[in-house]
């Protein structure tokens, strides 16, 4: 028994340091003819994270237009440990870039410093972690995601009226930037509007459908649903969807997810800001080979967040087709 | 003479059925709290988000009977989900979609049945080893995708069977089920010796390896079809879903008065403890207690309840003792 | 008074509730002695010396050493005053070092307070080359023998400059020639000056290396004596002494065709080819000393042990058993010695209990039927005597005699044509045991035949028809009822199989 148990160990030893060399194995393949192919980690906070794991695809799909460029993906699995020691791996074999898709960025900026510190190309995103001196970022700013719908709410809402929130796990930088541009932009200068009910659905729908059951019990009227997230939003409309009583309620989120715009395609949302994996993939792409062949020194953008709504909805129900998350 | 008995009565009574008591109390005191609470709407509303949990929690509970339990609940819900969903999508079955649902979660069961039987792993190790196998697949499976546009599949979470939810409908049928095994069958009295003393029950003729794979694949047979409702209820397939279930699953059963040395449980226990859970977020909710503090009393509820456990058998064994003091006088 | 005496008991009683275990023990040992102490299981040896040792506290009475009075609260101060006591079950930690054993608890140290490793290290060394023994001072204990532990344990107790050494039945788990090392040891520390007390009742040992004797019975000394003036029939004729009182319900039964016969029944370095049958009506005692093998030649046969090889047959039929559910189909039964262990669901009811290996005949269409069962339940618990407010108070809150009885119950309920008991009146009041005899005897009377393991003589001698005599996992001798006597057994029990 114990002597299966150390051959699978060895086994799963080998897999593990396979698996942790495609990267050189690749460069080795390349011909010297063609230039060797700039290597770049990308460390993605966790491929469980249905977003993460969202760019983590369009960052692959997008290396692939890139001849001279080659991306290798590592799992932080939500753990900053993990994370801090994949970014280490990465400084020790030297790669040309790395992507930091930081799990909490507090706790990675040391391991960024270091990698820049090692000469290498480093770039954070989703959420940028500020002021890395020598870093480079490419991010979509979860405040401005939040305000742009928060700025259409401004005329949207009607007076006095009663809303609920539904807010991401507390901590996670998302979450509280979303609820902070929710603050500022919208409820200091709409002090008639009332909270009814907010609560931490922590992203998730099961959740969110569960308090939004309970506040229908508790009001008569809900004008609006103010989530930090489209999966959040999805899973409170998911209980007043049938509900007469409730037609009128507006509905933002944030994220425009598949589910999201054909919600909005059927006027059950209001609306949903655009966090694009394509365009943050696309820019991050641009960028690190903008950077690798020293084109540029370092580059701090900001991609768009587009306003999604009845009006322009049809487009991005394109988007997602294209993308295979949309059928018919 | 006759006081003894009634005393005696009462204090059976009180053991007992405490968890009813402590229900009833909590029913009343939520009732006068909040005028919203008491409404056939918001008692179903309680009782169909209650459903998902219940159902893996009376799986815990003959789990928790035998001595062993389940981490791996949640995630392999999650599994079973998914592909239930997607089978759904390629045949518009829910017929099949369910099946599916089971023969994947039954299968996750196997699995840990037999780590722990055969391999003697244990319980905790094994099912933790499953709950992130199984995380692992449902993701692997998604690609770490929702899936939208599921279709009528929503009719299980969301519709309405003899003019009660669904989901109730089936929480009730597997509460019977369990009530049944439990109560009339061999299996259920094998399930409970096992967990009161194993090594007795395998003296007394019992194949502890075979009940506890059989409580494994019962235990799959729920968290499959919880998987299916849960899915249908969110109107998505979602890997990521039901994250930490395994848990609330097994807080409503230990307030519910299974007790984790084994041996101890009942199907309207736990059934009592998961509607202990419901009222609570529901009047907390209601009364618009803030999100931390909530977590607080959530967790304060589960400690007392443990605390209860321990004591209420504590006194048990004192009062036979006292009674034995009593006789030799 | 006396000279050289270096340990004397005077007057020592202790009682536990409900039991008096000592009742005014006196005897003396003497400077550069072995003082073997003999008696049966619970005459008191252990217990005696559990109180010089201070880990009891005696209700009346001194311990003198060198003939001034002491106060021994725990082990610490016994080892202070040079006591240092060597179990019969060794307690150690596997992963501990020789040299860390040594010195467990009594580490010295240096002027920073840290643990000083090297005067460790030096120590050990010193103490080994002393004693002339053979260990590494970085062995784990867990690659190391029980002798060499034990050994480990004399050398602890001669580095705490200890003048009394108490051992427990050092020879009840170690090998023919390691017992020679150990005797050779004991004679080498005697010669030095110790006073050494010997726990035994194996004949050939105590009279190879006793000095002097004592011989304890049901918590009284019967007698203490130089060896010269003993001879090992009297120590046995006052190791058993009293005589059979009371009366058992034994009855003359029909004794009928085999029903089970095994032969050369092997696990080895448990039991070596064990060989007996029983038959119809007859009731068959094994007698031996704790630790002989009579419980595991027990659960083997019963399925919860396995066995390398052997026979076994069941009413003439040779079968293999796998399993205690296999046993019980073959209809077999045990009841096991552990009540606690094997016998009860203690959070459970009685009935449960009861009918926890006869559901099969409950079952209707699939479903228990539980008037069928409660029916049966209740009119089982009538026959058999069982004092329990209902049938659904849990077994736990029963006293030992009545959960015996519950057991039972279930056994009589499979119907079987074997029955095991292994030691069926262990914890349980007088009262108790003579309805248990009645319940035996009846079922003897039921055709069955009945393997009874005791270490009661008395019982055994009363109650059964053939005595089977386990010594050092072999019978050592087989005795029909004419021959039955506590001598005879004893002799058995106690003689040295190579």
């Amino acid at each position: 028994m114990k002597k299966y148990l150390a051959v699978l160990l060895g086994f799963m030893l080998v897999v593990s340091m396979l698996s942790g060399c495609t990267g050189s194995k690749n460069e080795d393949k390349a011909e010297k003819g063609k230039d060797n192919p700039y290597r770049v980690a990308y460390i993605v906070r966790s491929q469980s994270d249905s977003f993460a794991a969202w760019l983590a695809n369009a960052v692959l799909e997008e290396a692939d237009k890139y001849e001279d460029m080659v991306v290798d993906i590592f799992d932080g699995q939500s753990s900053d440990a993990t994370q801090n020691a994949l970014i280490e791996n990465a400084i020790t074999s030297k790669y040309d870039a790395i992507i930091i898709q930081p799990n909490n960025g507090e706790a990675q900026r040391a391991y960024a410093e270091k990698a820049v510190e090692a000469g290498i190309i480093t770039i954070t995103t989703n959420a940028r972690i500020d002021g890395v001196n020598g870093a480079s970022s490419v991010d979509a700013d979860p405040y401005e995601q939040a305000k742009v719908n928060a700025v259409v709410a401004l005329e949207q809402i009607p007076q006095n009226a009663k809303v609920v929130v539904l807010d991401g796990p507390p901590g996670n930088f998302h979450a509280d930037a979303r609820r902070e541009s929710w603050k500022k932009e919208f409820f200091d200068k709409r002090p008639d509007v009332k909270i009814v009910g907010e609560e931490i659905a922590n992203w998730n729908k099961d959740e969110a459908m569960n308090y939004m059951e309970t506040w229908v019990q508790a009001n008569d009227k809900i004008d609006a649903i103010i989530s930090m997230n489209d999966n959040m939003a999805a899973g409170a409309l998911e209980v007043i969807k049938n509900n007469p009583k409730f037609k009128e309620t507006l509905a933002y989120g944030v994220d425009g997810t598949a589910e999201a715009v054909l919600l909005i395609k059927d006027g059950i949302m209001t609306s949903t800001s655009l966090q694009s994996a394509y365009d943050l993939a696309k820019a991050l792409l641009d960028t690190s080979h903008k950077l690798v062949t020293g084109v540029e020194k370092q580059i701090d953008i900001d991609i768009e967040c587009p306003l999604i709504n009845k009006d322009n909805v049809s487009e991005y129900i394109e988007m997602h087709k294209k993308a295979g998350a949309i059928r018919n | 003479m006759k006081t003894n008995r009634i005393n005696k009565l009462y204090a059976d009574m009180k053991s007992k059925y405490s968890i009813f008591l402590v229900l009833i109390v909590l029913f009343i005191i939520s009732s006068i709290v909040d005028e919203n609470f008491l409404s056939l709407n918001n008692l179903s509303n309680i009782s169909r988000q209650i459903s998902v949990v219940t159902i893996l929690a009376f799986g815990q509970t003959i789990l928790i009977i035998c001595g062993m339990l389940d981490l791996s609940s949640g995630s392999v819900l999650a599994l079973a989900g998914v592909f239930s969903v997607s089978a759904y999508i390629k045949t518009e079955s829910i017929v099949i979609a369910l099946m599916v649902a089971i023969l994947v979660s039954v299968a996750c069961n196997i699995i840990n049945g037999l780590m722990i039987t055969k391999f003697k792993a244990p319980p905790f190790i094994a099912t933790l080893a499953m709950m992130t196998m199984a995380r692992g697949a449902a993701l692997l499976y998604t690609n770490g995708q929702n899936i939208y546009q599921i279709g009528d599949y929503i009719k299980l979470g969301q519709g309405f069977t003899f003019g009660i939810p669904t989901p109730i409908v089936f929480m009730l049928v597997i509460l019977f089920t369990i009530w049944y095994i439990l109560k009339h069958t061999v299996l259920g009295r094998s399930v409970y010796a096992i967990g009161g003393n194993e090594e007795a029950a395998n003296a007394s003729g019992i194949n502890v390896d075979t009940v506890k794979m059989k409580a494994f694949i019962i235990n799959g047979i729920f968290v499959g079809i919880a998987g299916a409702i849960f899915m249908s209820r969110v109107n998505g397939g979602m890997p990521n879903g039901a994250v930490g279930y395994e848990f609330n699953a097994l807080t409503a059963a230990v307030i519910g008065g299974t007790s984790f040395t084994g041996g101890i449980g009942t199907s309207l226990g736990t059934l009592a403890g998961s509607f202990i859970v419901g009222f609570l977020d529901n009047i907390m909710v209601l009364t618009r207690v803030n999100s931390y503090l909530q977590q607080i009393i959530r967790g304060a509820i589960i400690a007392l309840a443990v605390i209860y456990d321990i004591w209420a058998k504590s006194r048990r064994t004192k009062g036979t003792l006292g009674k034995v003091q009593a006789k030799s006088k | 008074m006396n000279e050289g005496i270096k340990l004397r008991v005077s007057n020592i009683e202790k009682s536990f509730p409900g039991v008096k275990a000592l009742d005014k023990i006196n005897f003396a040992v003497k400077k550069g002695s072995v003082h073997v102490l003999c008696g049966e299981n619970g005459a008191g040896k252990s217990t005696l010396m559990k109180i010089i040792n201070g880990i009891h506290q005696a209700d009346e009475g001194d311990i003198l050493i060198d003939e001034k009075i002491v106060k021994i609260q725990n082990p610490i101060q016994a080892r202070s005053l040079g006591i240092s006591m060597i179990f019969q079950e060794l307690n150690y930690i596997p992963e501990m070092t020789v040299e860390e054993s040594l010195f467990v608890g009594n580490w010295p140290k240096n002027k920073y307070g840290k643990v000083d490793w090297p005067e460790i290290r030096k120590r050990t060394i010193s103490l080994l080359k002393k004693e002339n023994l053979n260990y590494f001072p970085e062995t784990k204990l867990k690659d190391l023998t029980v002798s060499d532990i034990q050994m480990l344990e004399i050398l602890k107790a001669i580095s705490y400059n200890s003048d009394i050494i108490i051992m427990d039945e050092p020879t009840s788990a170690i090998t023919q020639k390691e017992v020679e090392l150990l005797l050779k040891k004991i004679k080498e520390l005697r010669d030095r000056g110790k006073s050494i007390v010997y726990i035994s009742h194996k004949m050939d040992e105590i009279f190879r290396i006793a000095d002097e004797i004592t011989v304890f019975r049901d918590g009284c000394v019967v007698d203490s004596r130089v060896k010269e003036d003993y001879d090992m029939e009297t120590v046995i004729a006052q190791m058993v002494g009293r005589k059979l009182e009371s009366n058992f319900p034994k009855e003359d039964i029909q004794i009928g065709e085999k029903v089970l016969e095994v032969k050369e029944l092997t696990n080895h370095g448990v039991f070596q080819d064990v060989n007996f049958f029983v038959r119809e009506g007859e009731i068959v005692g094994f007698a031996g000393l704790m630790g002989a093998g009579r419980t595991e030649i027990m659960r083997a046969l019963f399925g919860l042990d396995e066995y390398q090889s052997g026979e076994i047959f069941i009413k003439g039929k040779q079968t293999k058993i796998k399993s205690a559910k296999d046993s019980i189909q073959k209809k077999m039964v045990m009841l096991s010695e552990d009540r606690r262990r094997y016998g009860i669901i203690p959070v459970r009811s009685v009935k449960e209990n009861i009918s926890l290996s006869n559901l099969k005949k409950f079952i209707y269409k699939g479903m228990l039927h539980s008037k069928e069962e409660t029916d049966t339940i209740i009119d089982y618990c009538k026959k058999m005597k069982v004092k329990t407010p209902t049938i659904e108070t849990s077994i736990e809150s029963l006293s030992g005699g009545n959960q015996q009885k519950v057991i039972l119950a279930k056994w009589m309920l499979t119907d079987p044509d074997i029955l095991i008991v292994d030691e069926p009146t262990r914890g349980i009041d007088v009262g108790a045991k003579y309805e248990i005899y009645k319940l035996i005897s009846e079922l003897a009377k039921q055709k069955k035949g009945i393997v009874m393991v005791s270490s009661e003589l008395p019982e055994l001698i009363g109650m059964c028809d053939r005595i089977y005599v386990v010594t050092s996992g072999k019978i050592s001798g087989e005795l029909e009822r004419k021959e039955f006597s506590q001598e005879n057994i004893m002799r058995y029990a106690t003689q040295v199989i190579s």
